[in-house]
């Protein structure tokens, strides 16, 4: 074989691969050029009041168009979310990686993976038919015996579709993926240093204060990170169970007044007029830097944990 | 020579495998006294079952797992018992969650699910049409083809991607990785509004089905490139270098000996790249319009996919339909399913997040 063949079909070989690796980066930014660029109408004629105000309203020329209940309301749900779910994810890792006989840590971890990927639109599904019921019967007994504290209050009397039912279903689709990712931290523990523990007498639970969790930390913070991701961007999910409302609620978790970035655009986008579609692609820009920055924040923990642990 | 003579271990040779009689005795009552106790009170008094598990059950348990804690091992027990109720407290939570998730899945799912179900379509299905007639063939075959089609975009680019990432020493490889990385990120909704602003809005094209493929393209490359990478960085840098040796182009170096073994791999990768996108539903619900008809051309006119067959037969909300949409998220759910059945045969080693 003559050599300028050679280098011929191996420029062309990686000639292909570098194309496409452009190809990728070109993709990323014309998500966020696009979007800004039929956007932009939005941003300059609503300004600051765009996530600042509460009015939706499509009817007057121009419209106007204020998004602030839902941002507050995707926070509150995703925190909320993440209370429920974070607290469970890592005591189910811990029974998997540690108290679990093997066999049954084997089935666990499948199971967990497959949850990962159940369709949100299922998740939504079983949201309202069998969780809803559940959850108004808990949050009537919250508001009913706990009402005095604010958090608690509901004044409507009306428990469905409240942000305490979003967060619930939400963690209920996060948690395989936190469960999966702090696994897999737990069981990359040094398998040394968890049996010098036990050699120098280490009760559990001091293994896992002083062994497991100062090991695992960041890469479990790395999994709370992408849960967050998720619940921040998860759409159907959500829209089946709340009630959006355009009016600010920064914390009454058990009131049928919720707002949810991606469910908005779900809900309106159906018959929206020209403007009002701008205004909801706005919106995505809004919710995709969101997500963007708390992704780049777990890409980065979760490679310098990788990091320290392949030291 | 001497015969070997087998010598019983003395029972005390492993103190911490001798449990005494008491020992299994004071764990059985711990375990058992609370819920029991619990459930009595519970009963006579009418307590809400929540109000019960977190106000008297739990206490109740940790009590008992404390003072069992202290009958065995005495004080420094205590942290360990505490840890233990409250991780399988948890543990349970989860479990009655998800195990509900599939069961009500399973159950009402197989209540309108039938052979007809799978292969018909609903174009004559009403809200008084009864479950014998009509089904989702018509959502089955279009998520087939919209996900294949992604599938077919996705998967050359991202294992491209992930070629210039470990065979290359191009310049962007940092950037690209950090790009491919959050874009895993990216709201599924936020997807949809990306390719509808660039051919919907701009008038290019009607919703169609590939412009849903499209959208999962950008869903499904993320997973792939990350998955398809680790597997390349799995393959031993001297099967390269032996390969180069020998006078091999760097493409047939590759083609011929980094690809075959780091195959099954690969195809993992594109599974659980496929599971990811099967049942995703918000940005199909942007750039695609239903049709309770069926339709297999992808590149122009109204098409279903399940996930947004179940969507609309939730919204259109009446019985019939809720029970349709029960038994599309069982066809889904069995689809994911076999998706990662075929992932673990594939692998054959543990399947990665």
């Amino acid at each position: 074989m003559n050599t300028r063949k050679v280098a011929q079909g191996d420029r062309a070989f990686i000639g292909i691969a570098t194309a496409s690796a452009v190809s990728i980066l070109a993709i990323a930014s014309s998500v966020l050029i696009f979007l800004s660029y039929r956007s932009w109408s939005t941003f300059t004629e609503q300004g600051l009041a765009f996530i600042t105000g509460s009015t939706w309203d499509s009817t007057t020329d121009p419209g106007t168009f204020q998004i602030q209940p839902m941002i507050v309301g995707t926070l509150l749900i995703a925190l909320l979310g993440l209370l429920i779910a974070v607290p469970t994810s890592i005591a189910v890792a811990y029974f998997i990686e540690f108290m679990a006989p093997p066999r049954l840590a084997k089935v666990a971890t499948t199971f967990i993976d497959l949850l990962a990927a159940l369709p949100s639109v299922v998740i939504g599904l079983w949201g309202i038919y069998v969780l809803v019921p559940q959850a108004i019967s808990w949050s009537t007994l919250l508001s009913d015996n706990l009402g005095f504290i604010p958090l608690f209050n509901n004044e409507t009397a009306n428990p469905q579709g409240a942000p305490f039912i979003a967060a619930w279903t939400i963690s209920i689709m996060i948690i395989p993926i936190i469960t999966s990712v702090s696994r897999e931290v737990m069981s990359r523990v040094d398998k040394e240093l968890l049996s010098a523990a036990s050699a120098l007498g280490a009760s559990s639970f001091t293994t896992a204060r002083r062994v497991v969790i100062p090991n695992a930390k960041s890469g479990i913070l790395g999994g709370i990170l992408l849960g967050l991701g998720r619940a921040l961007g998860e759409t159907v999910a959500i829209f089946f169970v709340l009630n959006l409302v355009f009016e600010t609620n920064w914390y009454k978790m058990l009131e049928p007044r919720g707002g949810n970035v991606a469910s908005l655009i779900v809900s309106k986008f159906g018959e929206a007029t020209e403007s009002e579609i701008s205004a909801l692609m706005a919106a995505g820009v809004v919710l995709f830097i969101v997500t963007l920055i708390v992704n780049m924040i777990a890409t980065s923990i979760v490679q310098r944990s990788e990091e320290r642990m392949a030291s | 020579m001497s015969t070997l003579q087998l010598v019983t271990r003395p029972l005390d040779a492993t103190p911490w495998g001798f449990r005494s009689r008491t020992f299994h005795v004071v764990i059985a009552l711990a375990s058992v006294i609370p819920i029991l106790l619990s459930g009595i009170v519970g009963i006579i008094f009418n307590i809400p079952i929540p109000v019960n598990l977190i106000i008297i059950f739990l206490p109740l348990q940790l009590i008992a797992a404390i003072s069992a804690a202290i009958k065995t091992q005495g004080k420094r027990g205590i942290p360990d018992a505490i840890l233990s109720v409250l991780v399988i407290f948890a543990t349970t939570f989860v479990v009655v969650m998800l195990g509900s998730v599939l069961y009500s899945v399973v159950r009402l799912g197989l209540r309108a699910m039938s052979a007809h179900f799978i292969y018909q379509n609903s174009v004559y299905v009403t809200t008084t049409t009864s479950l014998d007639y009509g089904g989702a063939g018509h959502a089955l075959i279009g998520t087939l083809l919209i996900v294949g089609l992604a599938t077919l975009i996705a998967v050359p680019l991202g294992i491209a991607c992930a070629v210039y990432l470990t065979e290359t020493r191009g310049r962007f490889r940092g950037i690209v990785r950090f790009v491919a990385q959050s874009m895993s990120g990216l709201p599924s909704i936020v997807s949809g509004l990306f390719i509808y602003s660039v051919f919907i809005f701009s008038g290019i094209s009607r919703p169609a089905g590939w412009l849903a493929s499209a959208a999962l393209v950008l869903l499904m490359l993320p997973t792939i490139i990350r998955m398809a990478e680790e597997v390349l960085k799995l393959v031993p840098g001297e099967l390269r270098y032996a390969a180069l040796a020998l006078g091999a182009p760097q493409r047939r170096a590759f083609f011929q000996v980094v690809l075959p073994s780091a195959k099954t791999g690969l195809v993992t990768a594109v599974l659980l790249g496929l599971a990811r996108i099967v049942g995703e539903s918000a940005p199909l619900l942007l750039v695609l319009l239903p049709t309770p008809m069926t339709s297999v051309n992808v590149f122009s006119g109204e098409m279903s996919t399940l996930p947004t067959f179940i969507f609309l037969a939730l919204t259109a909300g009446f019985d019939s339909g809720r029970a349709r949409a029960w038994a599309a998220a069982f066809l889904l759910l069995f689809v994911v399913g076999l998706i990662f059945v075929a992932a673990r045969i594939f692998s054959g080693k543990k399947i990665g997040r």
